[in-house]
């Protein structure tokens, strides 16, 4: 009869006593793998054992530069030799920190949208502002300033250093 | 039981009384508590601080409210609790990288999270409200957050049909469909691919030996830098045909049984023995027959090695299969027969009739046979005489066991249905549902598909799968399509949103449909969807070329891009035929509202070409990209010869809006008016070549093959 009240009393602490234990401790979770956890990755244009971390809009950059910027603004193109040779002034090459550090996003979205001669520089700059999207437009600046040598400051960045830890 | 003992008992019995109620009150006091400390309510907090040390506080926190925020959407099955902690997530000014997570902004993208919630594309727990539950598997919450490499996947669990913007994606269902997964597996929303080829006659192809080695050890494999070779030469693609982890006595009777083959003798051709007697005793034979094996222009559509500056490297088109040791594979009554009707031994096959002289054939073949081969090809595979009985037995039924029946046929072999696991809903499955072994990997379902496409036995020791050999961006890129195989959408409405893929058809008929089987224009040409991606997209060539144009282009095939050395192969038609051809394009090959013969040519003055002239050259540049005479960029085509090639019609609709007849086209659409597209349209017209002798082809392939963009 002793036993069967001790036994009970124990239950009934037992009872309360597990789910508080078992909210403090929390079940072992798996991460997912770490080398998985970019979106999308480039080579460094300048130093080919580094790569770029790109998130998901510089790699719809990514993608529109090499479909329409590789052309000119690059080394070597699908078709292999660079388009670069043939044009003078000679196109920046798109990791140009030097000189597109420099330039303001908007100067950038308007050379890409209205072209060159309508920002005074070369005409052999085509206008893309009907054939690509406001967006892809933003995408491919966003690229540029990823992979940019030497790296890409943004101008003041707002708001405060502050963490969440 | 006494009195005195019952006071004693009910005494214990308080005091059992007592410690429950304290603890039962304790238990209570320490639930709002908790509840108080509770994860999420951290990062509420922890967002006002951060929004008050922002200039914008007021905007961010506009709309914040201190209890959970959830989405839900019913048509969906979705109920997302992300936005409990992403507080930021839609805030335009976050966007920035120095935004602390998990504040950050989500970067612009076709669907807004605040539409669509979270979880339709991270996956992951939308209900949970801590950080380990929500992304990563727990005991109780198994669905883990996809990892940002493979995100693409979700996109495909909706889009069957291709997108732009993902890539990774597209390229993954390529190479299920390229490397024929869905012959033992069940994928679904995949093109069907054409099987391996048909051995039923193998055993006059080839000898016992090839079939033994090739069994042993396919020829891609990796090399020292994990980069896929073939033959030991460095390759962009993956062999079709995978390893097999066979043992000997096994190759021994597959060699046999494949050798054994012979169900269709060869169609014998002797070629002329005069040409054969006047060749053979040449002395510049070998390099007059290499001379013309590269201007057959073989390589626009086989992959061949070629040491160029000490560096060797695959050049050509993947749509046939690698020639490099070719000549030590096949017989040589097989290539001659073959070269003369690859129908004849295959019927359903992509290779082109050409029409051959005996004097090509000859030369052809001679080369063929004798420089495009290894000597050392057959190193180490043991003498091996005709197959015995029972060689032949076991062999019929490995043949089976192994799978080889699920690509190759062989007649009077039928495969087993459903020969490897159903996969359609692989890219739903949860870790407890898959088999790790004995692997040390991380369990997780994108891990487990790496490990297992690199190495199925590592899994699973009895894995009947074959090994393949991966790069590692075509391993991700196959990851990514087989997580898309999420399995029907559990709800109707649901099933809504499912963006179907377009079924494209193209019918070739009359006299051209004879032409277009015997040339197999198909094999590299795309009309209406239908066909390779090797040659330029010709679902609107009526409307583009000149009649004549087409017809001289089909009996002297020249390269117009001028980056490119590998073109279209001289196929010898006749006169009738390339007219057939161009007749039939013309007609019934065209863009609708671009009619080829509704614009007049004689109508532009040389006024109007003037004045285009100087549009092209100081107002536009054209020449940045286009080569006119020797001077000009090598992102266009050529247009030395654009009066001859392009009809006005198709200039002028070009000029207006190229992506409206070729929507991947680069060309940028420009802001031309009316009268410049007309005088711009006028100067090219007056622009016009003589096409050059065919024979200058010889010149080009000194250059280095390149392998372009073909459009």
């Amino acid at each position: 009869m002793k036993s069967k009240m001790q036994l009970t009393a124990m239950f009934l602490v037992g009872l309360l006593g597990v789910p508080l234990l078992s909210g403090c401790k929390k079940a072992a979770a798996v991460k997912p793998d770490e080398a998985f956890g970019t979106y999308d990755t480039e080579a460094d244009w300048s130093d080919g054992t580094k790569v770029v971390k790109l998130g998901y809009q510089e790699s719809q950059g990514k993608r529109v530069f090499y479909q329409y910027c590789v052309w000119c603004h690059a080394d070597a193109s699908p078709a292999g030799p660079s388009n670069r040779s043939n044009l003078t002034p000679q196109p920046p090459l798109l990791n140009d920190g030097e000189k597109l550090n420099q330039e303001s996003d908007e100067f950038m979205q308007n050379i890409i949208t209205l072209g060159g001669s309508a920002l005074g520089k070369s005409a052999m700059m085509p206008p893309y502002g009907k054939t690509l999207s406001p967006g892809e437009i933003k995408a491919v600046i966003a690229f540029a300033r990823a992979i940019a040598q030497p790296a890409y400051q943004p101008p003041g960045r707002p708001g405060s250093q502050y963490t969440t830890k | 039981m006494s009195a005195e003992d019952m006071g004693k008992l009910s005494h214990r019995v308080r005091l059992v009384f007592a410690i429950s109620t304290v603890t039962c009150v304790a238990a209570l006091a320490i639930s709002p508590l908790k509840d108080f400390r509770a994860e999420w309510k951290h990062y509420k907090r922890s967002f006002v601080r951060f929004a008050q040390g922002r200039p914008d506080t007021k905007r961010l926190l506009a709309d914040y409210n201190p209890n959970i925020d959830q989405a839900w959407i019913p048509g969906m099955n979705v109920v997302d609790r992300c936005g409990t902690c992403h507080q930021g997530m839609t805030q335009p000014s976050l966007a920035d990288a120095s935004v602390p997570q998990p504040f950050r902004a989500h970067p612009p993208i076709p669907h807004s999270p605040r539409d669509w919630g979270c979880t339709i594309c991270h996956r992951g727990q939308g209900p949970a409200t801590e950080v380990a539950e929500a992304h990563e598997t727990t005991l109780a919450w198994e669905q883990p957050i996809l990892p940002a490499h493979f995100l693409e996947a979700s996109c495909g669990s909706c889009h069957q049909a291709d997108l732009n913007e993902t890539p990774q994606l597209t390229r993954g269902r390529e190479l299920l469909s390229r490397l024929n997964c869905q012959a033992c597996h069940r994928l679904s929303n995949l093109d069907r691919s054409s099987l391996g080829p048909d051995l039923s006659s193998l055993g006059y192809k080839v000898s016992r030996q090839w079939i033994y080695k090739w069994l042993k050890e396919p020829r891609t494999v990796l090399d020292k830098d994990g980069n896929v070779t073939v033959n030991g030469y460095e390759s962009g693609d993956e062999s079709r045909m995978p390893k097999f982890r066979l043992k000997e006595e096994e190759l021994l009777a597959l060699s046999g049984y494949l050798s054994a083959q012979k169900a269709k003798p060869i169609e014998e051709y002797k070629i002329n023995p005069a040409v054969v007697a006047l060749w053979s005793k040449k002395p510049d034979l070998m390099s007059q027959a290499e001379v013309r094996f590269r201007q057959m222009m073989c390589t626009t559509c086989h992959p061949l090695a070629v040491t160029r500056a000490g560096e060797t490297k695959l050049i050509g088109g993947n749509v046939g299969p690698e020639l490099t040791k070719v000549g030590s594979k096949v017989n040589e009554q097989w290539l001659v027969a073959w070269l003369r009707n690859p129908q004849g031994y295959l019927p359903h096959n992509n290779m082109p009739r050409y029409g051959w002289s005996d004097d090509d054939l000859y030369k052809v073949s001679h080369y063929v046979m004798n420089k495009l081969t290894d000597s050392d090809l057959l190193a180490g595979v043991p003498q091996l005489g005709v197959a015995t009985e029972n060689e032949i037995k076991n062999g019929k039924r490995l043949f089976l066991e192994k799978g080889c029946a699920s690509c190759h046929q062989i007649e009077g072999s039928s495969p087993q249905k459903d020969f490897g696991p159903d996969l359609t809903a692989l890219g739903a499955k949860n870790a407890s549902e898959l088999e790790f072994g004995k692997s040390t990997i991380a369990h997780n379902l994108p891990a487990y598909i790496q490990t297992k496409l690199q190495d199925p036995l590592s899994v699973n020791p009895a894995a009947r799968m074959p090994q393949y050999s991966w790069n590692q961006a075509d391993l991700d890129a196959v990851t990514t399509a087989l997580l898309s195989q999420t399995g029907p959408k559990p709800t109707s409405t649901l099933q809504h949103l499912v963006v179907p893929k377009k079924d494209p058809s193209f019918q070739a008929m009359g006299d051209f449909a004879e032409v277009y089987e015997r040339y197999k224009c198909y094999a590299c040409h795309r009309f209406n969807g239908v066909g390779g991606t090797l040659a330029p997209d010709l679902s609107y060539e009526g409307s583009r070329a000149q009649k004549k144009w087409i017809a001289d282009f089909l009996k002297n095939p020249q390269t117009i891009r001028p980056t490119l050395v590998l073109r279209m192969p001289q196929f010898n038609m006749t006169d009738k035929e390339a007219m057939t051809v161009a007749e039939y394009l013309s007609m019934a090959v065209q863009k609708p509202g671009v009619n080829p013969d509704s614009i007049d040519p004689q109508k532009y003055s040389p006024a109007a070409a003037a004045l285009g002239k100087q549009l092209y050259e100081v107002k536009f540049q054209c020449q940045s990209c286009h080569t006119i005479g020797s001077g000009g960029g090598y992102v266009g085509p050529n247009l030395n010869n654009a009066g001859n090639w392009l009809t006005p019609a198709w200039i002028e609709a070009w000029l207006r809006n190229p992506q409206a007849l070729q929507p991947d086209s680069i060309e940028p659409q420009r802001n031309f008016t009316d009268d410049e597209i007309h005088a711009l349209t006028a100067y090219l017209m007056t622009l016009r070549a003589g096409i050059k002798p065919g024979t200058t082809a010889t010149a080009t392939v000194a250059t280095p093959l390149v392998q372009g963009a073909g459009r």
